[in-house]
């Protein structure tokens, strides 16, 4: 039974730790993204919403204006036409310029309600006052008939030129030290009807529009800021004066004539917009400024504040919590794993060990067999000249010449087991290399089947040969002839008398199909197994000649050029073998040539 | 004496009417107003001149008169009329009347110069009194020619009005029962 380490108990331990804090980590993200996402959507939303409460109220602004401006430029034209008011212009008599006016502009000044009580809206103008051609101010005789207007308010009023476009401008004024009024002004020029100049101007001087702030019920003060100052009753004096830096700073720096920013008034956030009243005008640009408070949507993100982070915090200890049970479950497999790979560890080594050794063995064995092979071979081949020698003798009797022979024999058969074993053993070492060349089956097994024919000891067999001439395998010719003679030597010495041996060989896709099937006992069942064994020769008749290598060796050398051997069957007097060599294409210089 | 060319063509009982153009006062078609200028002794009484509106017009658009002169201003159309003038030369203002206004408004012109007279209710009408001093003066033709008998003899300055910024003039030197020709080019 193998226990953790103590060094994977720790290292499980701080993978836990730190599985753990990786969610808490991800459940922080989460909360915090959220609370920011939220509080943006938010101020957003406030944002969007007041400026469009701050349009819809300059709408109703642009409304009055226009209604105004339409009524002042009849009016103008009205007076234009008036014969007495041209007399006064044109026969150089602006001192009865005023009194001719005052019964034409009666109405405008003189109102049905007191000036006081009269709606922003209203058409009753707080003063009027006329301007020469060249836009200097006509002073009235009697200021009470066209409303009253200290002189640096009435000097304001006064344009560089006269325009043929309706102008508007905001003044402010002083009544007192303590009581400051801004007006709204419109210069309307007034066309000769003669000429078609303008000649005059007339600049009536209304009670500003002042905005409702209908749209978000209370919490919304308007002013105007004209002459670098705002004008905002509702608004402390050092108040306005900060607003008044600030507003002067976003107007100097912004190009665009409509803005808003986040003011601070007594410690509450406030959103200022600003727009300007008079775009195009002659007279000192003015703006409409509009505070809204923040307080509400302030409350709101507070509130929306406390509600994430308290879902945070929520989701942070069930994060936790979770985090701590999915941290363990997640440790098991590794810890199981941890264990698995601890076994794993002491198997591979075992296993190197023993393979090393198993390599050390085969190198052993390998270095044996083709020492012994060497070993071997020199003596047999002085054995065999010696035995050659005395049978080139003739004062021998004829039983020793006999008995000579047979010796030869079995040191010719030594010298191929000899041979045979040498080259398996440098196959198992992996020091035999091939030379693959296109070799012509076909040619190798018509010359093998020749030579079977011509030996002496062979009792006949019948041949069935089926196969195309020209098949070529990719190999060396040597080894691969070696494979062609196993089977067919096999197949005759295992063969009834009168038996058949049948070659067929053909092309199947990039492999050549050899099978090479004869007459004769099959293989016992049992012995199919290790028929390619070593030194294993299928439990046949030991008369038969044989090592019981050539088997092995044929497969050895077929799986050593990309093919493989076979036994396809071996039961009711039929044994087949199969042999798959790599296709080739026949050689540029034509077909090899048998040597 | 040369007249500016007239705008418009000439139609059987031709009226003159004023009409500006930048400001500059003109009967059109143009006429002018030729007159010796000079101290003259003062007449004893004026003869009563009359500027009728008719039609919605002045007629005559352009009446020269003596210091002194009583100018009446009958109504001859069928509705009213309120002449005025905000001039220099005379401020007055006649208010609204009908036709059978009796007697019929009228005002004294004292003082030399143009004085622009206007209808308070129809604002298009124009009409022109030019106040001179001397009682020798006469409206030009249509086609500027003119004819002033009666002079006295001497050397004098003869001046030709022919719109509110435009008077010409040329010396001349008259003598008993001798026509003078005097072109104004």
């Amino acid at each position: 039974m193998i226990s953790l380490s103590d060094a994977n108990q720790r290292s499980i331990t701080r993978f836990r730790r730190k599985l753990s804090a990786a969610m808490v980590l991800v459940a922080s993200a989460t909360t915090i993204l959220a609370l920011y996402l939220t509080q943006h959507n938010v101020a957003v939303t406030a944002t969007r919403d007041l400026q469009q409460n701050f349009q819809t109220e300059l709408s109703g602004l642009h409304q009055v204006e226009e209604l105004r401006q339409a009524a002042l430029a009849e009016r103008c034209r009205v007076l234009a036409e008036k014969p007495r008011i041209h007399a006064a212009l044109e026969d150089n008599a602006l001192d009865l310029l005023y009194p001719s006016a005052k019964d034409e502009l009666r109405d405008l000044m003189e109102g049905d309600t007191p000036v006081a009580q009269q709606g922003a809206g209203s058409l009753h103008a707080r003063f009027y006052r006329f301007l020469d051609s060249s836009g200097a101010v006509l002073s009235p005789p009697n200021s009470k008939d066209v409303g009253e207007l200290s002189p640096q308010a009435e000097a304001q009023l006064a344009l560089k030129q006269l325009l043929e476009t309706q102008q508007i401008g905001y003044i402010r004024e002083n009544t007192d030290a303590a009581k400051e009024t801004v007006h709204e002004i419109v210069a309307a020029p007034i066309f000769s009807t003669e000429t078609g100049n303008v000649i005059s101007a007339l600049v009536v001087g209304f009670k500003p529009f002042e905005l409702s702030g209908r749209g978000t019920g209370a919490g919304m003060k308007s002013g105007i800021w004209a002459d670098n100052r705002l004008y905002l009753p509702s608004f402390p004096k050092e108040v306005r004066t900060a607003l008044d830096n600030e507003i002067a700073k976003a107007v100097g720096n912004s190009r665009s004539a409509q803005n808003n920013f986040v003011v601070t008034i007594n410690g509450a956030p406030q959103l200022l917009f600003y727009r300007r009243l008079n775009p195009d005008s002659l007279f000192p640009p003015a703006y409409e400024v509009c505070v809204y408070s923040l307080a509400d949507s302030m409350a709101q993100l507070h509130r929306l504040r406390w509600q994430i982070g308290g879902a945070g915090v929520l989701l942070l200890l069930g994060g936790f919590v979770a985090s701590h049970f999915v941290a363990l479950r997640f440790a098991i497999p590794v810890q199981k794993l941890a264990l698995d790979s601890q076994k794993n560890r002491a198997k591979r080594r075992r296993a190197d060990i023993a393979l090393v050794s198993t390599r050390k063995k085969l190198q052993r064995s390998t270095r044996y067999s083709a020492d012994a092979s060497h070993q071997l071979k020199s003596p047999v081949t002085v054995l065999r000249a010696g035995l050659e020698g005395l049978l080139a003798r003739d004062d021998f009797k004829p039983e020793i010449y006999e008995e000579l022979s047979a010796l030869l024999h079995q040191t010719h058969r030594l010298t191929g087991v000899i041979e045979d074993l040498l080259l398996l053993a440098r196959m198992d070492a992996g020091h035999l290399q091939l030379e693959s060349q296109p070799v012509n089956l076909s040619q190798l097994i018509e010359e093998w089947l020749d030579d079977l024919g011509a030996l002496s000891d062979s009792p006949y067999v019948k041949i069935e040969k089926k196969f195309p001439p020209d098949l070529y395998v990719a190999g060396e010719k040597h080894y691969t002839s070696l494979i062609v003679q196993n089977l067919l030597e096999n197949a005759r010495k295992y063969n009834w008398p009168d038996g058949l041996i049948r070659v067929n060989a053909h092309k199947n896709r990039n492999e050549i199909v050899l099978t090479v099937g004869n007459t004769g006992q099959p293989i016992a069942r049992h012995a199919q197994s290790h028929v390619f064994d070593r030194f294993h020769r299928g439990g046949t008749a030991t008369n038969i000649s044989g090592h019981g290598l050539g088997l092995n060796l044929a497969r050895e050398l077929a799986r050593l050029h990309g093919g493989d051997l076979r036994l396809v069957c071996s039961e009711n007097d039929w044994t087949e073998f199969e042999v798959r060599f790599v296709s080739s294409p026949p050689t540029a210089n034509g077909p090899s040539q048998n040597t | 004496m040369e007249l500016p060319k007239s705008h418009s063509a000439p139609v059987v009982a031709q009226r003159y009417e004023i009409v500006t153009h930048g400001g500059v006062l003109s009967t059109q078609p143009p006429l002018a107003i030729v007159y010796l200028d000079g101290s003259f002794p003062k007449r004893a009484a004026h003869p009563i001149k009359q500027v009728a509106q008719k039609d919605l017009a002045f007629v005559p658009s352009l009446l020269p008169v003596q210091v002194g002169t009583k100018v009446e201003f009958p109504n001859l159309d069928d509705t009213y009329h309120s002449i005025f003038s905000y001039s220099p030369a005379k401020r007055f203002d006649l208010g609204r009347y009908r036709p059978e206004e009796r007697p019929i408004p009228s005002e004294v012109f004292d003082v030399p110069g143009l004085v622009t007279l206007r209808c308070d209710i129809h604002e298009h009408m124009r009409g022109l009194i030019l106040v001179l001093n001397t009682p020798y003066f006469v409206v030009t033709n249509p086609d500027g020619r003119f004819r002033l008998s009666g002079l006295p003899s001497g050397r004098y300055t003869l001046k030709a009005w022919i719109d509110s910024k435009t008077t010409r003039e040329q010396p001349v030197e008259l003598k008993n029962g001798v026509t003078a020709h005097v072109d104004f080019p």
